[in-house]
């Protein structure tokens, strides 16, 4: 279908990927500045991940924070096979994936936020573009479906870059968007 | 990407999260900087410390080391070390610097253009190793020499090292997926690590019956918390049955204030109230009820403390019931507190750090501003929230009064130190020193009561579950004497039966408090503390000998041992005790002598009565094998007529609560025909 994800990647721009290549050598190699630098840079696409899967702000932010702490203690570990943003995505997915596993918390939140009431506040209906029935259902759907599903259509990436985040094989994702709307056939 | 026409997944396209908070995103980020330095400490200081020793030799003698390094390598990956030693010489020659430069440049961080030439040139290199599933170790190393510091390396510093690569070494080896697995593991556990599924509670066996002619004699720790009524109330006036792990029936019945006689003085700072009367939910049984309550110091005599309030403020603190609730809660203990009393806070996880320094309690300006500024957010993460505070503590240490560190968490208990074990053990050596541990508990869905419990026995604190304002008041206002003033630690009591008087016993509660019977007077095992004021009850039920209520057959070929009649004494009460600042314990003696029965329970004492009917309560709810005899409407009753005064309310409530576990946990029919009192399953 597509190339390598790292051939995809590297079309959105081979500079912004060389930065950050450069960067994750020189944090490797124990440069903090650059580590910085690095997740500053991929702060907000974590956060933006996290938000989507989860779809409130404490969870969010929580599940951020535990990315980058993890990206700090296991940055030494990535091994440059597959671009950064994938192993990044990864981190997020099970972040979580744990975090939701406390299933109270789930339940919690995705109730809580079901329906976006007229009276919040201006900043909190920006939430509403992530919180409508067809988000809920998905955020709902388990696991490998929810995340394939997510990463194919709400973060717009190829049935392959969703694989390899994944770490299971294309065909397989096609497999879990597949499952995920027979899941959803009464909603959809 | 997808070809349907129509696809209503199509709509989840474009939507825009909303912006992060930019504190959040602070804190994240410091958060992540802190972990990453962590690790590096860790990984990178220890070969730094070595090459700085040993540097200013040939840079071929570190290709030199390469190689001895490589050859360590499996004999398949002989082929790309061929292809990368020549690469790496290059990378050497081109990005790296001479011997020469090294001298005047060992600190400035590298360049970006060097670097970026090196990530590339690791690019490929990990395309070729694609090849080669082993190679990745031997690229591993590759962005050394983007490090000043490798090129410094000689051929002893890089043997050295090797081993040390050897370690990092089959972590880039792995795949993709491991690697995720990896960062995930090697991770700090998160909230999630430590509760999987909302609140824990450690899992307990109910206390069983012991024949005395086997067992004679019981031996248990006091126990002051009353975390379990707390949350067992909020479960019940939420419309849930608690699970039975986390009804513990001691806490049940110690959450109650009773009226025993108190201490004559400071140096024997509780004398033990006995009394039997029959049980309610046995006819042929008889319960032993021995009941103390702490001295308390004369208003007055004002005892220094010097608190720390650790708190954590982990996004999930973020409810309405948690830090907000916490904030008035520790508003009004420093209502509570005087002019030679002193406050620190220091906050973990969402922002970690000193947020109050000691401060005297009269400040209650600066105090309760600083209260106020908590906000709850992010994760928890590694900051090193009890080492900070024990320093705090240890800083504004008071001689002859009270040194205590206040935790209140909603279950976050990565305060620093993730093991456990470790937590408990540095809590215990603190404790050594003289400060204590009290954990508040906040909130439901995270509540790890385990942790709490382990933590403040360790710390000879209390661990109390603040569900509302009105508990608050409670454990911090009412109760603020026996939390915060110790009068006596390790107490331990240990009953022995009269086998002529009593042929079974069974203690009610106490399971996690059970001691062996030689560590009574083993001053080395701790046990529990009793502030001042504070009441503990204990409840035994005894089957007279010769009643015929025994469900434990007589041994056949058992000695028939004729115990010496003692007077008709029913049992001998032991308790040890050690006072603050002592090591060394008291004892306490006291005959159970028929004196003390009552033949009604009618005629036993309010007190008696009610701390039975809670006693039948938590038997019910926690499905208990005895007790289940016994109708909710008789436990209300019998609650009912041992309501007394009542001033606090707590037992006008109890009897409510009673009446909220009847709808929820109806009486079975199967179990009305029991009347006796038997076992009903």
């Amino acid at each position: 279908m597509h190339g390598l994800m790292e051939r995809d990647a590297a079309s959105q721009g081979d500079m912004a990927n060389a930065v950050t290549r450069a960067l994750v050598v020189r944090a490797q190699n124990g440069d903090a500045q650059a580590f910085g630098e690095l997740i500053a840079d991929h702060y907000d696409l974590i956060h933006r991940t996290a938000w989507k899967w989860c779809g409130n702000r404490t969870d969010a932010e929580d599940i951020a924070q535990d990315v980058c702490v993890k990206l700090g203690q296991a940055i030494a570990q990535f091994d440059g096979r597959s671009a950064f943003s994938s192993w990044v995505y990864r981190i997020t997915l099970n972040a979580v994936r744990d975090l939701q596993r406390s299933t109270v918390r789930r339940a919690r939140h995705s109730d809580a936020y079901a329906e976006v009431a007229p009276e919040k506040q201006a900043a909190e209906q920006e939430e509403a573009a992530t919180s409508g029935q067809l988000w809920q259902a998905v955020r709902r759907l388990p696991d490998k479906q929810r995340d394939a599903v997510l990463l194919v259509y709400a973060e717009d990436l190829s049935h392959a870059a969703a694989a390899e985040i994944m770490g299971i094989k294309e065909a397989t994702v096609s497999f879990h968007v597949h499952e995920a709307r027979k899941t959803l056939r009464g909603l959809l | 990407m997808s070809d349907d026409k129509h696809d209503p997944f199509e709509s989840l396209k474009g939507a825009a999260a909303p912006d992060p908070r930019a504190e959040a995103r602070q804190r994240a980020l410091a958060a992540g900087m802190a972990a990453f330095e962590a690790s590096q400490k860790k990984t990178v200081a220890p070969p730094q410390g070595n090459l700085w020793g040993q540097r200013l030799t040939s840079i071929i003698a570190s290709l030199k080391g390469k190689k001895i390094m490589d050859m360590r390598l499996p004999l398949g990956t002989a082929a790309i070390v061929l292809l990368v030693l020549p690469l790496g010489y290059q990378l050497y020659t081109t990005t790296s610097m001479t011997p020469a430069d090294v001298a005047v440049r060992q600190q400035p961080a590298p360049e970006p253009v060097p670097v970026e030439a090196a990530a590339e040139e690791r690019q490929e290199l990990t395309v070729a190793s694609d090849a080669v599933a082993a190679a990745p170790p031997v690229v591993a190393p590759e962005p050394q020499p983007v490090e000043m510091d490798s090129a410094l390396a000689d051929a002893e510093m890089a043997s050295e090292i090797a081993p040390q690569r050897g370690v990092v070494a089959p972590v880039p080896m792995a795949t993709m997926a491991p690697a995720g697995k990896m960062a995930e593991s090697a991770a700090m556990p998160g909230p999630t690590a430590t509760e999987p599924s909302g609140d824990q509670f450690t899992s307990f066996d109910e206390q069983r019956l012991k024949a005395v002619a086997d067992e004679p004699v019981s031996t248990f720790s006091i126990d002051v918390d009353t975390a379990s009524y707390a949350y067992v109330r909020r479960q019940l006036e939420d419309g849930f049955v608690p699970e039975p792990d986390a009804v513990r029936i001691e806490e049940l019945i110690n959450y109650f204030p009773y009226g025993y006689a108190p201490a004559d003085s400071a140096e024997v700072p509780f004398k033990p109230t006995i009394g039997v009367f029959p049980t309610p939910w046995n006819p042929r049984t008889q319960l032993l009820q021995i009941g103390i309550k702490g001295y308390v110091p004369p208003a007055g005599e004002d005892r220094p403390s010097n608190l720390v309030f650790l708190i954590d403020t982990s996004g999930s603190m973020d409810e309405a019931d948690k830090l907000p609730l916490l904030k008035r809660a520790f508003g009004l203990l420093v209502d509570q507190l005087s002019a030679n009393d002193t406050v620190s806070i220091v906050v973990y996880a969402g922002s970690a750090g000193v947020v109050l320094e000691p401060t005297v309690a009269t400040e209650k300006a600066k105090i309760l501003g600083a209260l106020d500024n908590l906000a709850a957010g992010g994760s928890t993460a590694g900051a090193a929230g009890i080492e900070l505070a024990y320093r705090l503590a240890e800083q504004a240490k008071v001689d002859g009064g009270t040194n205590r560190v206040i935790l209140a968490t909603d279950g976050d208990f990565n305060v620093g130190i993730d093991d456990p074990d470790a937590l408990e053990d540095f809590i215990k050596a603190k404790r050594e020193s003289g400060t204590t541990l009290s954990v508040l508990g906040f909130g439901r869905g995270n509540l790890d009561d385990a942790t709490m419990q382990a933590l403040a026995q360790n710390g000879n604190g209390n661990a109390s579950y603040i569900s509302s304002f009105r508990e608050a008041q409670k454990v911090l206002v009412e109760e603020m004497g026996g939390t915060l003033d110790m009068i006596a630690k390790d107490v331990k009591i240990q009953i022995e039966f009269n086998p002529a008087v009593v042929s079974e016993y069974r203690l009610i509660g106490y399971e996690t408090r059970a001691l062996n019977r030689e560590d009574f007077n083993n001053d080395a095992v701790d046990a529990g503390d009793i502030g001042a004021g504070h009441t503990v009850t204990a409840l035994y039920e005894i089957t007279p000998a010769g009643s015929g209520a025994e469900l434990i057959e007589p041994l056949r070929y058992g000695q028939v041992t004729e115990a010496p009649a003692a007077g008709g004494e029913i049992a001998f009460l032991r308790m040890r005790y050690k006072l603050p600042d002592s090591d060394v314990s008291q004892l306490i003696e006291q005959p159970v002598t028929p004196d003390v029965v009552y033949g009604d329970i009618a005629e036993a004492s309010e007190d008696m009565r009610f701390a039975a009917a809670v006693a039948a309560f938590g038997q019910k709810l926690k499905g208990s094998n005895y007790g289940s005899a016994m109708g909710w409407d008789d436990v209300a009753a019998l609650a009912r007529s041992g309501r007394g005064a009542d001033e606090s309310g707590h037992r006008a409530e109890f009897i409510q609560l009673v009446e909220a576990a009847s709808l929820l946990k109806p009486d079975t029919d199967a179990c009305d025909a029991s009347v006796s009192g038997e076992v009903c399953e």
